[in-house]
């Protein structure tokens, strides 16, 4: 029977070949589509890998007078002890401009082993960061005063991954092969999710931050209690101002930047949704219309074979059967274009995402002609074999 | 072999009630050909119907081949065509999207056998009615006379025990005719299939075992 | 003729009202999402609130550094320094207007938090941007050289910071714990509007970053207006001679860019383009490839359709093939019919177009940001609806003018 409806299906080629090019875009719409669903469902299902609760983030200008390392440091080490002594602020650290959800990016790269390493993002910290963010460690341990003017680094789990595999990290010199700058991992921490829960955490390095970097540090990120309200924040500005003097001051709660961050992956994902729901019910909708009139159109045909044996379910599982071996055909293809995806790594993303959403359009492909041909399908069982063989 | 009694077919619309048979018995032995005349709409194609199991009796019994088919299911219906009838149209009714090898192993698609089985009964059936070179052709590449061939070819693949012609000759010219003709003789001499045709040609009625007249719904002869 | 296709058109339509409503339905999406798409694009490039001199302006917005030896990019916002220093000086322009890219502050009002975003300007901005005032006036040049701390809000602000007081010219805002009196509130604007926008609008000269600092690079972008539309090449040429003989005043850096764009350079050269190449050409290529996809989904499906539609009158077509109508004509009027049938999709788009603009007005994704459907946007319906058109019927047509008479005719 399969033999056979595929020579009927080859035989009338040239009519079947716009239904067929027709699947076969709509089957890559929806794979575009499906993979972009479940590139986001995985990330988002991973752990965000730290609490952004209660913790604000605090950006000043650095308009001060000084370019003098040992006064900068001291008025730093000034402002960092009149926030310690407010009881509600908790925890604090320095920070580069690059803390997660901040928009701001820093990277870095090298070659390890002969393999590409870069873009690595590149966090400048200082020891009391991953308490702030409540950062869970994977190996080894997080930076301390042992550090001053060594080269420590902790990397994180992606990172550990890529370069050591399964082995520990902690101990292991890394860098690039052929340059002087090599760094001592000396610890191995979970992945943050710094750009939003729905996207992965990427490859990251720490450093500590030296003594000369406040001459560019403009973010410190504060653990608050949960007594911390606005009338709080609004003393934290007052004393924010009149110590560091001269600067323009921001605080803004994790939460706040987090949703943002997140609604710019939601929105345009339901835009692409809806518009591609529109097309796929425009397609369902032409399909419906073909599959019918092909029916009507092949009235004789199908009461020809009724009057030489088929039964009503036979000729409709015909129809339906006919449809799901076109609807093949262009997966068959679809599936070769969707596949170069995975195989040649395009934007870098895990083969799994693409096979997962490879087998998700194929199934919602097969339903969607299934859901189409069910009706006209019925309609032709239906067709009483003595009327239509005199119809001609 | 086909026992009708007292069959009755009315067609009803909203407003109309047509009577197309009216209280029709009859007898078809085994291995007879009989022929049934009639002036067009005086429901000779509605009587074949019937007898194909195309089409339900309003009132009546049919027994076919020792069967009273009065009770069967949609299934059983279906698988009782398939096994003991062929049909045979004026137009022919090929599939024009499959060759004619595919055409004629059309009924025992809807039966269990091998491909190669099928191939061989159905290259089998193309050589009795004389069309072994044309095998890989389309439908639309042969003549009237060659299309009807396959037809017969179709009916008699799957050895029904009767054969149901609709106006086998109507689109054929007279030498093709005849030749369509002969073939149904030769099969029914051959092979003692029973065969049920109707037709408009006196010709080829008298050349059957039995003609029967139609007029208005009831038998006149 | 004509009027003769029409009513068989129309009859035709009514017959088969499943196949006309799926490429009615088909048409007039696929026609909304690109007249929404375009309305958002229309409103991003042409003259808008308070914006409205946009034909004759020029936009300074960054100034990069660049070390060819090295392949460094160093790219920023520009300076104060460089636009007063260099740019002030030019000739041609009718005004120049300086602004600052707004910041966000906070302010702390009842314990309430309220976030603002602070520009600061020169008095030329004022006269520049044509904002409608609510309440009081700009600020003066004199009120700027004296470094007062004087500023201009807008209504949300007022309405965030002051609640629903009436009037509140001549009351202070406090922001980043700093008194400003106010002295005028303007209407809000979108945020799409990256020039302009700004809840509390300061003289320059209250800046408390170091405007005076010598360098290329800071938070201030310029707007050059010119006299008439048809000076603005010559307002080019002059700032391009200008920008040539500005040394980099770095031994690092040997090349310096800023450009002075249209806001439609300005968004090409961002998205498609870099400095040596605005990148028009690449972005028209790249948006008629994506409108060309888009539009591949719902073209297969009623070429589809058509070709079912003319199957199915395959006897109608014989009967006039047997009666002498050659297959020119048959395809001429199915074509005929098909642009019917698409600019009925089209007028239903429209509808729809106005019902989803409206919808997104109403909804606060883009506060401020109102879409509306202008003659530019319906010319361009228009066009992708006749486009479609013929497009969708042109396969079709071609398949019926081969049909055989004799078959078409057996077929019934």
């Amino acid at each position: 029977m399969f033999k056979h409806l595929f020579k009927l299906i080859w035989n009338k080629r040239k009519q079947n070949f716009l239904f067929l090019s027709e699947i076969l875009v709509s089957f890559l719409v929806i794979f575009a589509v499906f993979s972009l669903l479940t590139f986001y469902y995985l990330n988002y299902m991973l752990p965000k890998g730290f609490e952004s609760e209660r913790v604000w983030s605090v950006s000043y200008s650095r308009n001060a007078k000084t370019n003098n390392i040992d006064s900068l440091n001291i008025f730093y080490e000034n402002v960092r002890r009149s926030l310690k002594a407010l009881p509600e602020i908790e925890e604090l650290s320095f920070t580069s401009a690059n803390f997660p959800y901040s928009n701001s990016h820093s990277t870095t790269g090298f070659t390890y082993k002969g393999k590409e390493m870069s873009p690595i993002n590149n966090y400048v910290v200082e020891d009391d960061y991953n308490k702030v963010l409540g950062m869970q460690l994977l190996e080894g341990r997080w930076f301390n005063k042992e550090d001053i003017n060594q080269r420590s680094v902790v990397i994180n789990s992606t990172l550990k991954q890529a370069m050591f595999g399964d082995e520990p990290a902690a101990g292991k010199i890394v860098g690039a092969d052929n340059e002087e700058e090599k760094w001592k991992v000396i610890g191995v921490t979970a992945d943050v999710k710094a750009e939003g829960d729905y996207w992965p955490a990427g490859k990251s390095f720490y450093k500590r931050l030296d003594t000369g970097s406040f001459r560019w540090v403009g973010h410190i990120l504060l653990k608050v209690s949960p007594k911390a309200d606005a009338a709080f924040e609004s003393r934290l500005s007052k004393l924010l101002a009149r110590i560091i003097q001269n600067s323009n001051t921001e605080i803004q709660h994790m939460e706040d930047t987090r949703e943002s961050k997140n609604s710019d992956t939601v929105i345009p994902m339901i835009i692409c949704i809806t518009v591609a729901g529109f097309l796929i019910i425009n397609v369902a909708l032409g399909l419906f219309g073909v599959l019918w009139y092909n029916i009507s159109q092949r009235r004789g045909e199908i009461g020809l074979r009724r009057a030489i044996g088929a039964t009503g379910s036979s000729v409709s599982f015909q129809l339906v059967s006919e449809s799901l071996l076109l609807a093949t055909l262009s997966i068959i293809l679809g599936s070769f274009f969707a596949l170069q995806f995975p195989l040649l790594n395009v934007f870098n993303v895990a083969a799994s995402v693409y096979i997962i959403a490879l087998l998700l359009s194929i199934a919602f492909i097969y339903l969607l002609v299934i859901f189409c041909s069910l009706y006209p399908g019925k309609q032709a069982a239906a067709i009483h074999p003595a009327v239509a063989l005199h119809e001609e | 072999m086909i026992r009708l009694q007292n069959i009755e077919k009315v067609y009803r619309t909203d407003t109309v009630e047509t009577l197309a048979i009216n209280g029709i018995n009859l007898d078809i032995a085994k291995g007879e050909f009989l022929s049934i005349m009639g002036p067009s709409g005086c429901g000779k194609s509605t009587l074949l119907n019937i007898m194909g199991l195309l089409d339900e009796p309003s009132k009546g019994s049919i027994r076919i081949a020792d069967q009273d088919i009065t009770r069967f299911s949609d299934q059983q219906l279906a698988k009782f065509r398939n096994q003991k009838l062929g049909f045979i149209f004026q137009s022919y009714h090929l599939i024009n999207d499959l060759q004619v090898l595919d055409n004629v192993e059309l009924p025992l698609l809807y039966r269990s056998g091998s491909a190669k089985e099928r191939r061989e009964l159905a290259t089998e059936a193309l050589a009795k009615v004389g069309l072994s070179n044309r095998i890989k052709h389309f439908p639309t590449q042969l003549s009237g006379g060659q299309r009807q061939r396959v037809a017969i070819a179709r009916a008699i693949v799957g050895r029904p025990q009767i054969i149901l012609a609709d106006e086998p000759t109507g689109n054929l010219d007279s030498a093709m005719g005849n030749e369509i003709m002969d073939i149904l003789i030769s099969l029914n001499k051959n092979d003692g299939t029973t065969i049920v045709m109707v037709t408009h040609d006196e010709n080829m009625a008298h050349k059957t075992h039995r003609l029967v007249r139609l007029f208005d719904g009831s038998q006149v002869q | 003729m004509l009027k003769n296709y029409f009513k068989i058109a129309i009859a035709v339509l009514k017959r088969r009202k499943f196949f006309t409503f799926i490429s009615l339905f088909g048409i007039s999406f696929t026609l909304t999402i690109l007249m929404v798409t375009t309305a958002f694009f229309d409103k991003m490039l042409s003259p808008s609130y308070p914006d409205y001199k946009r034909n004759r302006s020029l936009y300074i917005t960054g100034v990069a550094l660049v070390s060819s030896k090295n392949g460094w990019y160093n790219g920023s916002s520009a300076s104060f320094y460089f636009l007063d220093h260099y740019v002030l000086k030019l000739k041609t322009p009718e005004k120049i207007g300086i602004f600052s890219f707004s910041a966000k502050a906070n302010a702390y009002v009842n314990n309430k938090k309220v976030v603002m975003e602070y520009k600061y300007t020169d008095a030329n901005y004022w006269e520049i941007a044509e904002y409608q005032f609510l309440e009081g006036k700009p600020y003066t040049k004199q009120q700027i050289d004296n470094g007062e701390r004087v500023g201009v809000i807008s209504e949300s602000n007022k309405r965030n910071y002051f609640g629903d007081a009436k009037s509140v010219v001549g009351k202070y805002i406090e922001a980043d714990n700093v008194s400003y009196r106010i002295i005028g509130v303007v209407k809000d604007l979108p945020r799409s509007m990256r020039n302009f926008y700004g809840d509390l609008y300061l003289p320059y000269t209250v800046s408390k970053g170091n405007y005076k600092d010598v360098g290329f690079q800071g938070g201030f972008g310029a707007v050059l207006l010119a006299k008439s539309e048809a000076d603005v090449p010559k307002m080019r040429t002059e700032y391009q001679q200008m920008l040539s003989k500005i040394p980099t005043n770095d031994k690092e850096y040997d090349k310096l860019y800023a450009h002075a764009d249209t806001m439609l350079e300005s968004m090409s050269r961002k998205l498609f383009g870099n400095d040596e190449n605005v990148g028009i050409s690449r972005m028209i290529a790249i948006v008629s490839l994506f409108i060309l996809l888009f539009l591949l989904l719902p073209t297969i499906n009623l070429v589809n359709i058509n070709i079912t539609r003319i199957m199915e009158r395959s006897s109608e077509i014989g009967v006039r093939k047997a009666f002498g109508a050659s297959s020119k004509t048959l395809v001429y009027q199915f074509i005929v019919e098909n642009v019917i049938l698409t600019l009925l999709g089209g007028v239903i788009g429209v509808f729809l177009s106005i019902v989803c603009i409206f919808l997104f007005n109403q909804s606060d994704i883009l506060p401020n940001l109102n879409l509306s459907l202008n003659f530019t946007v319906l010319v361009f319906g228009f066009l992708i609806c006749l486009f479609f058109g013929l497009l969708s019927g042109v396969y079709p047509a071609w398949r019926m003018s081969r049909l055989n008479v004799v078959n078409a005719l057996k077929a019934q």
